[in-house]
């Protein structure tokens, strides 16, 4: 890793802290985070490495791993910092910029499902799964994903054929067109 | 005939868990001399030493044995309540159950037997013990500080306040030492020079301290209270009384291109010259070896131009002796150098770290001269090798401290620190430039420090990067830092324009000789010992003898100046007397005996044996004999133990109580 001052995207970081409203430079490594994190062991790069190469600005090494999709929000190690360094806030910053950054794992597809998730919500006004299964086999290349679980799930009722739309669309879409021009006036991320 | 009572200590548990301590003071109590002996929870405790102060009035003791733990936690204890009941103190002693008994042993039959012995050789020794009188010596009331660093700067204005005379010795032709140096300090950034160079004026100014500059210690004899001092006065080749410190010499003399120690030999200076502007006594010395008068016999300009004629090529090295009773040693730390050293020398050099190969791969020292303001550049950090200003700049930590296998294992203390506050001035002075710094552990005790070096990551931006740095190598114009980040768990190179590298502190060179003339011991690295490690830690084992500052182990400024006070208070507490008290432990010569070989003299580590001639009335020389001089004896034994007709003793440790003692066994 070379580290200077064209490596080190101090920008990013800044970013991360604003929209997380922490500080990544008051943490010192004390490694609290990884050992209580309930997810530590799945993830490449533990919390604490996490916030480490924030602070050598290496961000992409963060957005092109799982770690930031594992986390489960639980705030286990916001709770226990002893630098009030709120990693919780900061793994959300990152998922947010990730989307941006067009960079999710190509492993876990996560960010496929988020975005399909999002345009059924779009279109339905509500969550179709049918569509979101379907749609999100054939994207990710496994076709036959889960195929089983479908008529278990059908039979209790929990998967619909047929999609029910929302009554109030229009005023969906003016939510997410609201946050379409926010965010091209730079006034969220 | 004696009457001993025996006092039984069961130390709460300590002692009464392994020996049955009832039945010590019954089997004790039937010993022939003994008419006393009883056992209690704690001796030492007001009630225990009433108990022993009753028994001493009401059973008419005359010798008194304690049995608890070692002479060296309450020998003082129970001596003190002796005498307050009206004995000799040296007529008690304690018998050691405790560390030689209790502690050492499991099986409590086995170990009450022990104790029974312990106490009745104890019981044999006390039979043939004196009454000691007390010594009492003279106090000569002027002390000596050997260092003109903020350590002996301070202890000899806390003296000197106190209305003592104070003789100021230093090496170098200015005081000051390291501190002046320093840009700035940590934690509150302070000015170096703006917070030394009053002291050192008020050194210069006061009239109870005089200052020798350029001088070193020849010879120290005598003992607490009443050394003498042979100080070398080295030839300055300028009067100090004559110099008004214009500067003209200075300024005319043609050798301009001297490297400055004092400004780790990046600035230049002239053969005659003041260290620095703000020196104190800011009289010049002529550098003898660069001079070209005393080269080639020509040249002559600084004295030509001299008004009052102060220049004295002629003067030579003079001795003084002065009488002192107290001596604080200060003498100060040196850096370590990084450069390979010879094969087989005890501390080793760094060879992959390129210093003084790659000329911008520097020291803290040197960073301090560039950082100050005074300093060769005027406070800007520039490159060494071509002016530059680096944008890029990385700072090594523990260089030399501990790495065992380059033959120092200690903590210097004060590089985390220095290394923090260098990463703040870099930052202060050059705003589009990052620092990083390669370290193991920060380590940051002291008031305001952990902040300190907190405030240097969050708000100065310096980059800490946990992990040391493999090798330097030169790029180009740059130094490309290999290095490990073991928290990310990664390789990091970096290329940057300039290395810092944090040196560890070494005792000041010349350490041990010094040591050597004072008499007082020193560890393995050369930093001189304290005589206990925790509640002696500003005296030596010589008694007489102070330490204060880096001379006795790292240190920073705030700790030295602490210290420095302390051995002032040391040494107002041995002059608040006119006599001196000490303990009467001293070994005693039978001159009827003594054949005058003077085997006792070669082994005695206190120098307390001097000849002695002993005459007849005509004043006729009978014989040469040994005396010891009881203010300097320190009670060790050593004589005893060489002296080949056996005419030596150690009172209250005489050959023949110590035969009593087998006996009883």
């Amino acid at each position: 890793m070379i580290i200077s001052q064209e490596t080190m995207d101090v920008d990013f970081v800044r970013k991360v802290e604003a929209l997380s409203d922490t500080s990544v430079r008051r943490c010192f490594q004390c490694g609290k985070c990884s050992a209580g994190c309930p997810m530590a062991t799945f993830m490449e790069h533990p919390p604490n490495r996490v916030v480490r190469l924030l602070q050598l600005g290496q961000w992409r090494r963060i957005i092109e791993g799982r770690s930031i999709w594992y986390c489960a929000s639980c705030e286990t190690c916001s709770t226990r910092c002893p630098n009030k360094v709120h990693l919780a806030s900061i793994m959300d910053a990152l998922r947010k910029l990730s989307w941006d950054a067009d960079g999710p794992s190509k492993e876990s597809y996560v960010q496929l499902a988020n975005k399909l998730f999002l345009q059924n919500i779009r279109t339905y006004g509500r969550q179709y799964e049918m569509r979101l299964a379907a749609v999100f086999n054939v994207k990710s290349g496994q076709f036959l994903k889960d195929l089983m679980l479908g008529p278990k799930l059908l039979a209790k009722g929990k998967l619909k054929m047929f999609h029910s739309k929302n009554k109030n669309l229009s005023e969906i879409e003016k939510i997410f067109s609201r946050i379409e021009e926010m965010r091209k006036n730079g006034k969220a991320l | 005939m004696s009457r001993i009572g025996v006092f039984i200590c069961h130390c709460g548990e300590n002692i009464s868990r392994t020996v049955d301590v009832e039945r010590v003071a019954r089997e004790v109590g039937l010993l022939p001399g003994v008419s006393f002996s009883t056992d209690y929870k704690y001796m030492c405790s007001d009630p225990g030493q009433n108990l022993l102060k009753n028994a001493i009035q009401e059973q008419k003791l005359t010798h008194i044995v304690v049995a608890a733990c070692s002479p060296r936690m309450h020998e003082k204890t129970f001596r003190k309540a002796v005498e307050a009941a009206g004995l000799n103190p040296f007529l008690c002693e304690m018998a050691n159950i405790r560390e030689h008994c209790s502690w050492v042993h499991e099986n409590k039959e086995e170990a009450t037997v022990k104790a029974v012995e312990i106490v009745g050789m104890m019981v044999e020794r006390i039979k043939k013990n004196r009454v000691l009188p007390g010594i009492t010596v003279p106090v000569t009331k002027r002390s000596l500080v050997i260092g003109g660093g903020i350590a002996g700067i301070q202890a000899a204005l806390d003296i000197a306040d106190c209305g003592h005379e104070v003789i100021l010795v230093e090496r170098e032709p200015s005081i000051g030492g390291h501190m002046a140096q320093l840009s700035e300090t940590f934690p509150t950034l302070d000015c170096s020079q703006c917070i030394m160079t009053p002291k050192m004026v008020d050194v210069a100014n006061h009239p109870k301290i005089t200052l020798h500059t350029f001088s070193e210690i020849e010879l120290v004899e005598g003992y607490i209270g009443n050394f003498q001092v042979t100080i070398k006065k080295k030839a300055r080749s300028v009067d100090e009384d004559k110099c008004t410190g214009c500067g003209v010499c200075m300024t005319k003399c043609p050798q301009k291109k001297i490297p400055n120690k004092f400004d780790q030999n990046i600035g230049l200076r002239t053969a005659i010259y003041v260290p620095f502007p703000q020196a104190v006594p800011n009289t010049p010395v002529i550098d003898r070896a660069n001079c070209t008068w005393f080269k080639t016999g020509k040249c002559g300009v600084c004295q030509k131009v001299c008004g009052p004629g102060a220049v004295d090529f002629e003067q030579e090295d003079r001795l003084i002796v002065e009488a002192v009773g107290a001596i604080v040693v200060a003498t100060g730390f040196d850096l370590y150098t990084i450069d390979e050293k010879p094969k087989g020398s005890a501390i080793k050099g760094y060879g992959e770290f390129g210093h003084g190969k790659i000329p911008d791969v520097i020291d803290g020292m040197t960073f301090e001269r560039l950082a100050s303001a005074s300093g060769p550049t005027g406070g800007k950090i520039l490159r060494p090798s071509d002016g530059k200003e680096p944008k890029q700049i990385v700072f090594i930590q523990c260089i030399g401290s501990r790495a065992r296998e380059k033959g120092i294992s200690y903590c210097s203390k004060v590089c985390c620190m220095y290394t923090a506050k260098h990463t703040m001035l870099y930052h202060h002075k050059v705003h589009d430039g990052q620092a990083y710094v390669f370290f193991m552990d920060a380590r940051t005790p002291g008031k305001s420090y952990d902040e300190f070096w907190r405030r240097s990551i969050e708000e100065e931006e310096a980059v800490y990067i946990r992990g040391m740095v493999s090798r330097l190598y030169q790029k180009g114009d740059k130094i490309v830092v290999m290095g490990s980040d073991i928290a990310v768990g990664v390789q990091v190179e970096i290329e940057a324009d300039m290395v810092v590298l944090a040196t560890a502190i070494q005792p000041q060179k010349g350490a041990d000789t010094l040591a050597q003339k004072l008499g007082i011991s020193y560890d393995k690295y050369h930093f001189y010992s304290e005589a206990h490690a925790k509640l002696r830690p500003v005296e030596c084992a010589t008694a007489g003898i102070y330490l204060a500052g880096a001379c006795q182990g790292p240190k920073d400024i705030p700790e030295t100046v602490s210290q420095a006070s302390a051995a002032a208070a040391k040494v107002m507490t041995l002059f608040s007397k006119d006599q001196l008290e000490r303990e009467p432990i001293v070994a005693r010569v039978r001159e009827a005996g003594c054949v005058g070989c003077l085997a006792c003299k070669k082994v005695c580590a206190y120098g307390a044996i001097e000849e002695k001639e002993i005459r007849d009335r005509q004043g006729n020389l009978i014989k040469t004999v040994a005396y010891v001089n009881p203010g300097v004896c320190a009670g060790c034994g050593t004589c005893q133990a060489t002296c080949p007709s056996k005419c030596v003793e150690l009172d209250g440790y005489t050959d023949e109580q110590i035969v009593a003692m087998i006996e009883a066994l």
